[in-house]
């Protein structure tokens, strides 16, 4: 295994308990600051295709945006070809965070070191350094280019990889492509905006969570109030066998037939599609796409410690809608699956419960649907989470025992 | 009631309506009181400085009729708070802390008064012994003044931190 970045390697944590059965996760692992660090490496700069955007988020040559990649800060940019790079936001010269911001345009003047002011190029390539006499004689710009991210493109959606072994990208997401053309049609987006917050909780537990179709029901109060339900629907896993996507299809209550409890129920419109079928996918192991109601969204998981995680919602129109649809867009939106949505707040509550007592010891338990031992499972059922910790498992080197329970 | 003939009566009356809005929005057992210190076309908004700099058009919260800020109570009281036994919910159970200040009024032609406040909002949760820091930033506001007194035709509340510091329940 060979990662772009060089690292002084990481080990597992001594101590770590991992139960023979895919079904019980240890607490442990959402406490353990080595375990952290050690995931930051083989997961998040293992082999694997990390969400990072989508490049209607970038649409102009120069346009950048900040995130990290587990821990490894980078910048998306659009270099002046055209062309979506991810690079790393740490000068090359002595480390310094090349951009503080989130977003900007780098196309006139380049990043510029505000420490001794060397300056790249916003394909990353080192174009000058400040008084470079007395350098050694070696020296040479070439040698001193920002590192970058491989980067695989499907429907605008931006991955990035640190890893040579990564498979090509439409191999890594297998049939999850499916349920993505569904969510981006022709990939050509209108960014809208996007809402931060952070969660108190381990990033996995964020991401499992989602896997999850057992605690919609009965924690999301709000579809009880309005008589919200999935009527037929089932959660897919594509890619089980290595990466263990999520893939989870459902059509909703439509909004004539719900309880108007709400003044302005236009919260619950789906005007955008011929039915209230909708996708809520994860692409392993951070990337989250949806679709749900009329709202096309995107988030990024980004582990911060190992009890905080920040998710960023970002909020995308089709390229083409005309303004009444965007206005709707970004009316329901971030007031349905946003930080003060009326479908999210749960969530931060429960898994930060969930947190604070990981110091209990003890493993989780999953049990609903894992009678079935393969995907497809139903839309109600947990039995999906196996899957995620299966691949998560594999990339650290401890995999679980096929067939076991 | 008419608009004060006085300009000052005026920003008195603005800035009553603002101390009023922060014993509300801090007592969790009086938030069904919040909506009637809006007008009856009016909107409250929770941007960040980050997107609305940008031009972004997503805000944190966009209630942008009377009906929209009357929903948020439901949200709160019926969404985040009901469903099975409302004493485990305990998400409900914060306790917000304003702190608002300085407080600039500056009354505008047409009879209404523009206020601009700092703020910041601590929440003490039964989950955490120590208080958080949920937000941080300043209050743009336009009251207006009916029949009933100064209400606010719109309220933005603009956070200086891109990065939402946790979930919040009630109104900032």
């Amino acid at each position: 295994m060979a990662s772009v970045l060089p690292r002084t390697p990481v080990g597992p944590p001594l101590a770590l308990r991992w139960p023979p059965e895919d079904n019980r996760i240890p607490r442990e692992i959402f406490t353990d600051p080595d375990l952290f660090r050690w995931e930051m490496d083989a997961v998040f700069t293992g082999p694997v295709w990390v969400l990072v955007g989508h490049e209607a988020e970038v649409p102009q040559p120069g346009d950048y945006k900040t995130l990290s990649v587990g821990a490894v800060p980078v910048i998306v940019v659009r270099g002046g070809d055209g062309e979506v790079r991810v690079l790393v936001n740490a000068c090359a010269h002595r480390g310094a965070r090349l951009v503080e911001g989130p977003r900007g345009n780098v196309l006139k003047g380049g990043f510029r070191c505000i420490y001794h002011m060397w300056t790249y190029a916003p394909d990353g390539s080192l174009l000058g350094v400040s008084l470079p006499d007395d350098f050694p004689a070696d020296f040479r710009k070439e040698d001193y280019g920002l590192p970058r991210a491989r980067v695989a493109v499907y429907k605008g959606l931006v991955f990035a990889s640190f890893h040579e072994d990564t498979p090509p990208l439409e191999e890594y997401l297998a049939e999850l492509t499916e349920g993505l053309d569904r969510v981006l049609g022709d990939g050509r987006l209108r960014y809208l905006g996007s809402i931060k917050v952070i969660f108190r909780t381990n990033w996995k537990l964020y991401v499992e969570n989602i896997y999850d179709g057992y605690h919609v029901t009965a924690l999301h109060t709000g579809f009880q109030v309005v008589r919200l339900r999935s009527h037929g629907g089932q959660r897919l896993v594509p890619n089980y066998e290595r990466n263990g996507h999520l893939w989870g299809q459902s059509r909703s209550t439509p909004r004539e037939e719900l309880q108007p409890v709400l003044r302005d129920m236009t919260l619950f419109d789906v005007r955008t599609k011929p039915t209230t079928d909708h996708n809520m996918m994860v692409v392993f192991p951070s990337g989250v796409v949806t679709d749900y109601f009329d709202t096309i969204q995107l988030r990024y998981v980004i582990p911060l410690a190992v009890d905080q995680t920040l998710i960023e919602f970002t909020f995308f129109a089709r390229a083409d809608d005309p303004e009444e649809v965007v206005r709707h867009r970004v009316r329901q939106g971030p007031a349905v699956l946003g930080p003060a949505g009326a479908i999210t707040l749960e969530d931060a509550a429960a898994l930060e419960r969930v947190q604070l007592s990981s110091v209990a010891r003890g493993d989780n338990v999953v049990l609903k649907g894992t009678p079935k031992r393969f995907p497809p499972y139903r839309h109600v059922d947990e039995a999906p989470i196996r899957h995620f910790y299966q691949a998560y498992r594999r990339l650290l080197g401890v995999p679980t025992e096929e067939g076991t329970r | 009631m008419k608009a004060p003939e006085d300009l000052a009566s005026r920003e008195q009356a603005a800035r009553e309506l603002l101390a009023r809005y922060v014993r509300v929005v801090d007592d969790p057992d009086r938030i069904e009181e919040w909506p009637e210190l809006f007008a009856e076309e009016a909107e409250y908004r929770v941007v960040t400085r980050e997107n609305l700099e940008a031009g972004l058009l997503v805000s944190v919260v966009c209630d942008d009729s009377k009906d929209r800020i009357r929903d948020r109570v439901t949200v709160i009281r019926e969404f985040w708070g009901a469903g099975g036994r409302p004493e485990d919910r305990h998400y409900n159970q914060v306790r917000p802390r304003h702190v608002v200040g300085p407080v600039w009024t500056e009354p505008q032609d047409d009879g209404t008064v523009r206020v601009v406040a700092n703020f910041a909002v601590w929440g003490t949760l039964v989950a955490d012994p120590a208080p958080r820091l949920l937000a941080v930033g300043e209050y743009r506001d336009l009251v207006t003044f009916t029949d009933r007194g100064p209400r606010f035709r719109s309220k933005w509340v603009v956070l200086d931190t891109g990065v939402l510091q946790d979930v919040f329940v009630y109104p900032l």
